[in-house]
């Protein structure tokens, strides 16, 4: 079994009175995608936040590759790569000259034409983000977090509000970012992509994980209890049909 | 090393990101100009200066009697009679431009039947440029009575103890103040936005991900907009060059050290102001106490002297204060850099003061 990377122990956080994250733990190995699901306001966008060491953490506490967010947050900020839930980048400077200013602040030299043509936007380089349509700034901001070759990725919600193209897109970014040996921990609200792409899931809800395995094991666990699906499993939806009618090709 | 190198790349990428914003360069090198030549024109206008004077008046002669009448109804000059002592005080104090004396006898007919004598007029060899004015307006005063006398040599003398050069215009007495005005502008009105519309977009939220600290950010920031502050600077001070014939009179070096320092102190109130500020709302009011007191204590539009003692005793503190004074000094007195320690001290103080607490209470969204 691969190394641990994150290590989590009894993280928590509290809002006021109100505790939005409950002592969770959980250990994530190294290389794989890790997928954190659950209900809008389950904590996850606080949990990766607590990693990220950009929110202090009231209780518990978590190893990056060894290193003690709590005791060494700009360590820790050295090895990760990160995307925010919503993010924004200065709209007066090009896609190249961003990449140049984050690579900066981590003391890289950065090879940005290269970065922008991992994720697909080489011909965008002179651009400037409001220029970028929605798929295209996701992935810009997934460029912008691989400048200092993270150990860690930290992606919340990557494909909230694209098209299925650019969702698949998307995918494909993540898988490849994986072979190149990242280890990747995301958040997203759509299970297919969760199937896909997770290598283990973990379900938080109201501050607290109530379960974690891989996909397959989860849904033979729902099995074994005796699960049937009300509907009658057809063999296509209709994001197939979709699909299907507008053909993969990204559009923007 | 690496934090500062991280620093030295941030201030380019800033300076270039400044440079496209066409509403920040706008209000960074356009809107002083205005300002300076609107300015400029109002106080810089052809209505001649007026000058604080203290008279002392030894002579009981008949024509020095009308002279002192005429003198006080005209608008030139704001007389006090008064005696020498508490003049050369008040002096001292900046209350009186000049001390006139007239010596007894002063006026007396000679051989021809013609009133003359020799006027002294003392002054603060400090306060040179307003001396000079004075000399400027009083000789022409005389020179026209003699010319009323029908005089050939001139039995009306005005003796001049320190030596003066040029002649200042109102203008020029001005300059510094405006450009005090502007540095103010530019480091606390439009700096203090800065931040705050970074903190709404998030960006620098983003900018919070990478393991840079808050004093780099500001550091950076801070250099760019000095960078910027200075090209706004040459602007403004090119302008007066050519639209008001400035009469520059001191040297350039110290005129750019000690405005880079100025901006460098004033641009940390504004940092801080932006950095602690979650929103623009939050920078307002705190812009407003900060920049009313300096708009109307430190000298930019009224001079300190006309205030209580009490009250230039604190305005001497306020930090815009040093940066005009010593403007002032350099550009029309020919005042050096190594002339300014008072004002460089207090400057310093402010600085690092400023900067410190602009650190602490950064806060990033
Ligand atoms: N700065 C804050 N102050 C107070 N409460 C907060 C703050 N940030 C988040 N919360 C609360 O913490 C809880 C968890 O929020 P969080 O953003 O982590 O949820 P999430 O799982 O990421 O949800 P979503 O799927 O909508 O992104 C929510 O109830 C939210 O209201
Ligand atoms: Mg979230």
């Amino acid at each position: 079994m691969a190394e641990t990377i994150v290590e989590v122990r009894g993280l928590t956080k509290k809002y006021g009175k109100k505790t939005t994250v409950r002592g969770i733990d959980f250990d994530v190995r190294e290389g794989e995608v890790f997928g954190i699901l659950g209900p809008n306001g389950a904590g996850k966008t606080t949990t990766l936040e607590m990693l990220e060491a950009l929110r202090p953490i009231d209780g518990g506490g978590a190893l990056l590759d060894g290193i003690d967010v709590k005791k060494h947050p700009h360590k820790v900020k050295e090895i990760i790569g990160v995307q925010l839930q919503s993010t924004s980048f200065f709209n007066q400077l090009t896609l190249v000259e961003l990449l140049r200013l984050f690579g900066g602040m981590y003391h890289q030299t950065v090879h940005p034409y290269k970065l922008l043509e991992m994720v697909n936007l080489r011909d965008k380089a002179k651009s400037t983000v409001d220029t970028l349509s929605g798929g295209q700034r996701q992935r810009f901001s997934v460029a912008s977090a691989l400048v200092n070759k993270p150990k860690v990725l930290f992606l919340d919600e990557p494909t909230t509000g694209l098209d299925p193209q650019a969702r698949r897109n998307l995918w494909e970014l993540v898988q490849d970012i994986q072979k190149t040996g990242i280890t990747i921990v995301l958040t997203t609200h759509y299970m297919e992509e969760a199937q896909l792409l997770c290598d283990r899931v973990a379900i938080m809800d109201n501050g607290k994980i109530i379960a974690l395995d891989t996909p397959d094991n989860l849904i033979k666990d729902l099995l074994k209890k005796g699960f049937k699906k009300k509907a009658e499993v057809q063999q296509a939806d209709l994001e197939d049909v979709f699909i299907d009618l507008t053909g993969k090709d990204l559009r923007e | 090393m690496k934090d500062l190198n991280a620093v030295w790349i941030m201030t380019k990428l800033f300076t270039l990101r400044f440079f496209r914003d066409k509403i920040a360069l706008f209000f960074t090198l356009v809107f002083p100009l205005i300002f300076l030549v609107i300015f400029g024109f109002i106080f810089g206008g052809n209505e001649s200066p007026s000058f604080n004077v203290a008279l002392i008046n030894k002579s009981q002669t008949d024509f020095s009697k009308t002279f002192v009448e005429e003198t006080k109804n005209g608008e030139i000059f704001q007389i006090t009679e008064t005696d020498f002592e508490s003049a050369k005080e008040k002096m001292g104090r900046g209350e009186f431009d000049a001390i006139l004396e007239i010596p007894e006898g002063f006026g007396a007919l000679d051989e021809q039947g013609r009133p003359s004598g020799t006027l002294t007029s003392y002054f603060d060899p400090g306060d040179e440029q307003v001396a000079s004015g004075f000399q400027a307006t009083l000789q022409g005063v005389l020179d026209s009575i003699n010319a009323e006398l029908v005089q050939v040599e001139k039995p009306l003398q005005l003796e001049s103890k320190p030596i003066q050069t040029a002649n200042l215009t109102r203008f020029d007495y001005t300059l510094a103040g405006l450009l005090g005005f502007s540095i103010m502008g530019l480091g606390i009105f439009s700096m203090s936005e800065g931040f705050t519309v970074d903190k709404k977009t998030g960006s620098l939220r983003r900018m919070k991900v990478a393991p840079i600290r808050a004093w780099q950010l500001i550091v950076a920031t801070a250099l760019n907009r000095i960078f910027v502050g200075m090209i706004s600077i040459a602007f403004l001070f090119i302008t007066a060059l050519l639209i008001f014939d400035f009469n520059m009179r001191g040297d350039y070096i110290s005129f750019a050290l000690f405005s880079m320092i100025g901006t460098a102190c004033i641009f940390g109130f504004g940092m801080a102001i932006a950095g602690w500020a979650k929103d623009a709302n939050q920078a307002a009011p705190l812009t407003q106490i900060i920049t009313l007191p300096m708009m109307f204590l430190s000298g930019i539009f009224f001079p300190t002297f006309l205030m209580p003692v009490w009250l230039q005793n604190v305005t001497q503190f306020i930090p815009l204060t040093p940066i005009v004074d010593g403007l002032r000094m350099v550009l029309t007195e020919g005042k050096t850099l190594l002339d300014l320690g008072p004002q460089l001290a207090i400057i310093g103080v402010w600085t690092l003061v400023i900067y410190l607490i602009a650190f602490k209470v950064f806060r990033w969204e």
